[in-house]
């Protein structure tokens, strides 16, 4: 019974950090046929935040986590994928892959190649029914589903939200129809930079240190987590993240020694037999897209 | 008629190896050991780019994935190159399954072949989940696989030695020697492009609907080349292994795979000339901008990470200004008397991955 608790607020808080990844992947990919490689930059660009403001209060950080990561997002948005803006999915990926390879040797340019610790927080373990749950676990769930609640609201009952929806459906009747297309874009990468931010703070606190390959990992996981679930379908993604982050934290709490470090290699696997087996994912999209 | 089948049929690829014999004689007679280096890990570079355009240029599907298939090359070269005294030491705890892979011997020509063999198979394996599957769909598909693969060679230490390097893998590789791989990479490339199965794979990525209402079997084209491709990026992961010498799964990852890709879209990915001039920009550059970083033209030192940060912003301009590369998807022209109809006659190269639609997910 306590095995079973303590599994499941590992299976939920993993869940719900690679929902909110997941789903700033199927954002961007539905309104602009992005597939963002370079989504992993934001985690590591949030984890050097961290890092930089380890001295100020927590609420200065976590708003310069924020700040920083955003900025990341819209710039990258402004400077390499608004000019590609109409490209082939395959041209925005190898552009991403480019962007990434870009911000990971930026930051070793400047805060340096080794991992750097960041200041700890939430590690204080309480017990719910006589088991030690970790406070971080709990908070990481809560923010996730605060979030994911927010922007359900902010698609459903905004003006930017129903744009955004639009669209994702179609961008070129989007456009046609007085979306002004420059702004809902834009928009788009700050909402998944605020998830990369949010998913930042709960993974590098979580690890307690970042590096520059810190969202290598991540990434890929997103990555399969939104195959998974089905590229074009904020649902979907948003299901595939959680499913394949509980099934990765469960993994990791569960496999026996020797198995754990396959861990990935099945995680992986799994993609090529779902895009093999059923391209379009557990939910497909509303219109196939590619 | 004749002529016109010299001038594209025959023409290119001579001109391709003619061009690489010459850069490797000049490079060799420098003398120089730091540009005979360079010259080495440039033509290696050429057979892992020209062995991927094999596939990514034949049929239009870029592969994320190739790497793995350098990785089993490199890996299956070790196997047979090291000395097989040195080999129960440094593999103590090799499964009794694989024993055999202790007291197996080969020369290198022999071994680089073996290697490439090895990957082909291996290709071969795992072929029917990747050749259904275009765009960005088989970019992830075959990113997955890298991921497998490294993960598998990082972990499985009993084998592979993990993460701690695999070392004594003799250092014999020649700067000629790089070259007559270089040059059979471009031959068995020009070749597989302009035979029959080319010809149908070429079609399909053009416009896969209707090379499919003719009938073509664009699977079967397609895993021919696939396998292939494995192949000759195989043996240059075997070459890479005798020129590093001493490796572990990170050399075999994300950032070759990204050198690789980046040369052959700086180049054009619709042609061979555009995946061998690729390769010649960006090693130059890499070169160029690697002694501008160590600081003994300048006097300044430039942290490190400078020069990837540099390719990569060129490769993203490049993706923007020039989707299609250098050579815009041409071959070498003729060098004499290129009339316009020449010019008129050269192909239409899409845009990467334009065959999958590009349009309709603008």
């Amino acid at each position: 019974m306590t095995d079973v608790l303590e599994y499941l607020v590992a299976a939920l808080s993993g869940g719900g950090i690679y929902a909110l990844l997941t789903i700033g992947l199927a954002l961007l990919f539905s309104v602009m046929g992005l597939m963002n490689f370079a989504y992993g930059e934001l985690i590591m660009t949030g984890g050097f935040a961290m890092y930089l403001l380890r001295d100020a209060p927590w609420p200065l950080m976590i708003v310069g986590v924020l700040v920083a990561v955003v900025a990341v997002a819209l710039l990258t948005e402004r400077l390499a994928f608004r000019p590609l803006r109409g490209a082939s999915p395959l041209t925005l990926l190898i552009a991403a892959f480019a962007v990434s390879i870009m911000l990971q040797n930026a930051a070793r340019m400047t805060v340096g190649p080794r991992a750097k610790g960041v200041r700890p927080w939430l590690e204080e373990t309480i017990s719910i029914g006589g088991v030690g749950v970790q406070l971080l676990d709990l908070v990481t769930i809560a923010v996730a589903l605060a979030l994911i609640g927010g922007l359900v609201l902010l698609l459903r009952r905004t003006a930017l939200g129903v744009q955004l929806r639009a669209a994702a459906e179609d961008f070129e009747m989007a456009s046609l129809l007085g979306v002004k297309a420059n702004r809902v874009i834009a928009s788009a990468f700050a909402i998944t930079g605020v998830l990369g931010a949010v998913a930042a703070l709960m993974l590098i606190l979580k690890q307690g240190s970042v590096s520059v390959t810190v969202g290598s990992v991540p990434l890929l996981i997103a990555f399969v987590g939104a195959v998974v679930g089905g590229m074009g379908s904020l649902v979907g993604a948003a299901l595939g993240g959680f499913v394949l982050g509980a099934v990765t934290a469960v993994l990791d709490a569960a496999l026996p020694g020797e198995l754990a470090p396959f861990r990935d290699a099945f995680v992986f696997g799994l993609v090529i037999v779902m895009l093999a087996t059923r391209p379009q994912g557990l939910v497909p999209a509303p219109e196939a897209r590619v | 008629m004749a002529a016109q089948r010299l001038r594209e049929g025959v023409w290119p690829p001579v001109a391709l190896a003619v061009a690489i014999v010459v850069v490797a004689a000049l490079a060799g007679a420098t003398g120089d050991v730091v540009i005979r280096r360079v010259a080495i890990l440039a033509l290696i570079n050429l057979v892992l780019v020209v062995g991927l355009w094999t596939f990514s240029g034949v049929t239009g599907v870029v592969s994320f994935g190739h790497v793995s298939f350098a990785a089993i090359g490199a890996y299956a070269c070790a196997y047979l190159t090291i000395p097989v005294a040195m080999k129960r030491g440094l593999f103590p705890e090799m499964p009794g399954f694989l024993d055999f892979l202790l007291t197996v011997h080969a020369s290198f020509p022999v071994a680089v072949v073996l290697s490439g063999l090895a990957a082909a198979v291996f290709a071969l394996v795992v072929a029917p989940a990747f050749v259904r599957l275009d765009g960005v769909q088989a970019g992830i598909a075959t990113l997955a696989l890298l991921a497998v693969v490294y993960n598998v060679l990082l972990n499985w230490e009993e084998v592979t030695r993990g993460s701690s390097t695999m070392i004594g893998v003799p250092a014999d590789l020649r700067l000629g020697t790089a070259a007559v791989w270089a040059v059979a990479a471009v031959a068995i490339a020009w070749l597989f492009a302009r035979s029959r199965v080319g010809l149908r794979a070429r079609a399909a990525r053009e416009d896969g609907a209707a090379a499919r209402s003719l009938g073509l079997r664009v699977v079967a084209d397609r895993t021919v080349a696939w396998c292939l491709s494995a192949f000759v990026v195989g043996c240059g992961g075997a070459l890479y292994a005798h020129f590093i010498t001493t490796f572990n799964p990170d050399q075999f990852y994300l950032g070759l795979t990204f050198v690789l890709l980046a040369m052959l879209v700086l180049g054009g990915i619709g042609s061979l000339t555009g995946a061998v001039v690729g390769v010649a920009v960006y090693s130059l550059l890499a070169e160029l901008l690697r002694r501008l970083q160590g600081g003994s033209w300048t006097g300044v030192e430039l942290p490190a990470g400078t020069a990837e940060v540099v390719l990569a912003a060129l490769l993203l301009v490049m993706l923007i200004k020039r989707p299609r590369g250098l050579t815009g998807g041409r071959e070498v022209p003729w060098p004499a008397r290129r009339g316009p109809r020449a010019a008129a006659a050269a192909p239409p190269a899409p845009r990467p991955g334009a065959a999958e639609g590009g349009g309709a997910a603008a």
